[in-house]
């Protein structure tokens, strides 16, 4: 890890009671806490939620009913552990996998049995107890003379997946998912209700077909109510989206304060649109009662929209060619005509595409908002929907159709001319 | 012998918390008027030591003087303003793609105009007639008003020699210049290059990776090899060994014309 360091620098490392010590010893300790750590957790974790999902299967078709554990949960965790010590010990682990390393000798040949026994047996005292990670290179490492390397194909002839522990852990597991969510979600009853009861909604179907004329009207009022709770939506979340992707693009966000900022941006973002715009507009209902105007559903629409756009903007900004920053940088300019030369004239037509983009999805989005009372088309279609008003909501539906195709069209030759 | 215009003093780069050591302790001296090349397998710090100079990367140690200004030193504020006097040219020529060749070449001024009017994209007229002016020395003047993105490699490249000329620099760092180019357009960008180094008297520090363009060009050549100062001498000096221990044993010269 320090072999990187010129013969000088390497003399003048700060002394043990140096601050800089201090801060060196925290600095690589914790990297190698992380190091160790996030390759465990992830192992364990793939271990645990397949041995979760085979419990779950076997329960489930043996009994028919909900169940996890067939064995004692200290013993499902002991299992997990141990399992995981076991894989980095003797094989390529998932972890392995995703952190692209694996588990070689110091000197870069092959493990030997007594070492990886070694491994297996030192991991139980010093990665479990995590502190002993804080030394460099932990005691299980220096013993066993092994390592994590980072894992190159150089000379080697790649096995089939079939032949990799992990490739036989992700197949197992896809098939053991896959069993386990058809046995929740489709029985057989289900089915053959599918396929016998198409005749006798026979009416409902013709009479959704049989468009009513005379709400015609009314429902390009709310057409154009909707396209609006769009627009309002969108245009006010881009001004806050656009100062915001500025704070959550990490190549700009440098440092302790800008990384803690990145993160916690990225974070408040990513939780708000996890929740979906239909739900926002519940609480919002709840919370501004403004029974049967779009007020709620264009507030639900803006902070999901603020979320995404922020998201978008900010990869995008991620993805600037520095070069041209140097080269603005090169000649003598601030930070202000860095943004106005290097930054902005890289990022203008993707914000406008995603603006469009969003503006197009919001539409969809404030039909579905209005189900729940949020205002617009979604709202007179829910009226009818729930009314058996079958006529009335086949005619909606058709304008729905037509609007969303229109958008669509539009805002897809619109970004088609940015691009 | 002159006080010379820049000193390059045991500079050390070290990226990210010592896992690659671009730079070895590197010092040397460039005399006003030089065409410095500098030579070096990809990956030997030839990049990094340029950007060490202008500070667009901040040295790890060591010390740099540019006209006896020590601009190590300089506070970040300084630095800019004294990057006005270093113009640079790139291998990707890095020019804002979606902006005429104009507004290009008037980015050079950056320095020299006030915030709020560069902000607006206002400049002096007398800033756009230099513009005009340096366009015509690289023969563009006609595309003046072109989008930057629809030139050939070639012509973006003496864009950006337009661009450096705008600062009216002492020095220029020129970074590969002629990589993604062709022979016969490398030839004719390396000699608008070698006629600002003849004619305004500018210092010239250029990496390069053929050493046919290095011999031709250079009046000095210093070689980089992972990070360390390996040769240092006039362009005749390198001969076969020199060149073997510079680029490894397997490597074979290639002329290029
Ligand atoms: N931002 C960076 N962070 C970490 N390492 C870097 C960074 N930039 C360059 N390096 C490393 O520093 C060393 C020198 O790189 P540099 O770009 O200066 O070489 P070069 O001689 O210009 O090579 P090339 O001919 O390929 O452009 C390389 O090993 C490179 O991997
Ligand atoms: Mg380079």
């Amino acid at each position: 890890m320090l072999s990187g360091y010129p013969e000088a620098y390497l003399k003048e490392r700060p002394r043990w009671m140096s601050l800089d010590a201090v801060a060196d010893f925290f600095y690589f300790g914790f990297r190698n806490l992380r190091k160790y750590l996030s390759i465990v957790l992830l192992d364990m974790g793939a271990i645990g939620i397949l041995w979760l999902l085979m419990n779950y299967v076997i329960i489930r078709l043996s009994t028919g009913r909900i169940g996890y554990a067939l064995v004692p949960w200290w013993v499902f965790g002991l299992g997990v552990v141990e399992a995981a010590a076991l894989w980095e010990s003797f094989g390529r682990s998932f972890g392995h996998r995703v952190a692209r390393v694996e588990l070689r000798r110091t000197d870069g040949g092959e493990p030997t049995a007594t070492q990886r026994i070694l491994h297996w047996l030192l991991w139980h005292v010093s990665v479990l107890p995590i502190f002993p990670l804080l030394f460099i290179p932990s005691p299980h490492e220096r013993v066993s003379g092994l390592e994590l390397r980072p894992f190159t194909m150089e000379g080697r002839t790649p096995k089939p997946w079939w032949r990799t522990s992990t490739g036989i852990y992700v197949a197992w597991l896809t098939g053991v998912a896959l069993l386990a969510a058809i046995s929740v979600t489709v029985s057989w009853e289900d089915l053959v209700r599918l396929f016998t009861k198409a005749g006798t909604t026979a009416k409902f179907w013709r009479s959704f077909f049989s468009p009513d004329t005379s709400i015609i009207l009314k429902t390009i009022r709310d057409l154009i109510v909707t396209v609006f709770m769009a627009m309002t939506a969108t245009s006010f979340a881009v001004l806050v989206a656009v100062p915001l992707s500025f704070l959550a693009a990490r190549n700009l966000m440098r440092g302790v304060v800008g990384r803690l900022i990145y993160t916690v941006i990225r974070g408040m973002m990513s939780i708000i649109r996890s929740i979906e715009p239909v739900v926002w507009a519940i609480f919002f209902l709840v919370w501004v009662r403004v029974d049967l105007t779009p007020f709620a559903g264009v507030l639900a629409l803006f902070v999901h929209s603020v979320s995404d756009l922020t998201k978008l903007y900010a990869e995008r900004l991620e993805s600037i060619d520095p070069g041209l920053i140097e080269a603005i940088a090169a000649t003598g300019a601030n930070r202000l005509q860095i943004l106005r030369y290097a930054v902005i004239p890289q990022i203008v037509n993707p914000y406008i595409s995603f603006t469009l983009y969003r503006w197009d999805i919001n539409i969809r989005m404030a039909t579905v908002v209005g189900v729940v009372g949020g205002g617009g088309i979604g709202q007179a279609l829910f009226f009818y929907l729930t009314g058996n008003l079958w006529r009335q909501a086949g005619t909606v539906m058709l304008f729905i159709i037509a609007l969303v195709w229109a958008i669509d069209y539009l805002s897809a030759r619109l970004r088609a001319k940015l691009a | 012998m002159a006080e010379p215009y820049l000193v390059v003093e045991h500079l050390t780069k070290v990226y990210e918390r010592g896992h690659v050591v671009a730079l070895k302790d590197v010092s040397f001296e460039v005399q006003k008027g030089e065409f410095l090349v500098i030579i070096g397998l990809s990956g030997s710090g030839k990049s990094t030591l340029l950007r060490c100079i202008n500070r667009l990367i901040e040295p790890t140690k060591g010390r740099i003087f540019i006209d006896g200004v020590e601009i190590t030193k300089l506070s970040p504020r300084q630095m800019r303003k004294f990057r006005r006097k270093i113009g640079m040219i790139f291998q990707h020529f890095n020019l804002i793609k979606r902006a005429t060749v104009m507004t290009n070449v008037l980015t050079g001024r950056l320095g020299y105009n006030p915030t709020w009017m560069t902000l607006l994209g206002i400049f002096p007229r007398s800033d756009r007639e230099l513009a005009l002016k340096n366009l015509e020395r690289v023969g563009l003047l006609e595309k003046a008003y072109v989008r930057a993105d629809e030139l050939s490699g070639g012509q973006q490249q003496r864009v950006g020699i337009a661009r450096a000329l705008m600062q009216e620099p002492e020095l220029l760092l020129a970074d590969e210049p002629v990589s993604a180019l062709d022979p016969a357009t490398s030839h004719s960008v390396m000699q608008y290059i070698e006629q600002m180094n003849r004619e305004d008297g500018v210092t010239v520090l250029a990496s390069l990776h053929f050493l046919s363009l290095a011999r031709r060009y250079g009046t000095r050549i210093i070689a980089l090899k992972d990070g360390e100062l390996v040769f240092d001498g006039a362009p005749e000096e390198i001969d076969d060994r020199k060149f073997k221990e510079i680029y490894g044993e397997e490597a074979e010269e290639v002329e290029i014309r």
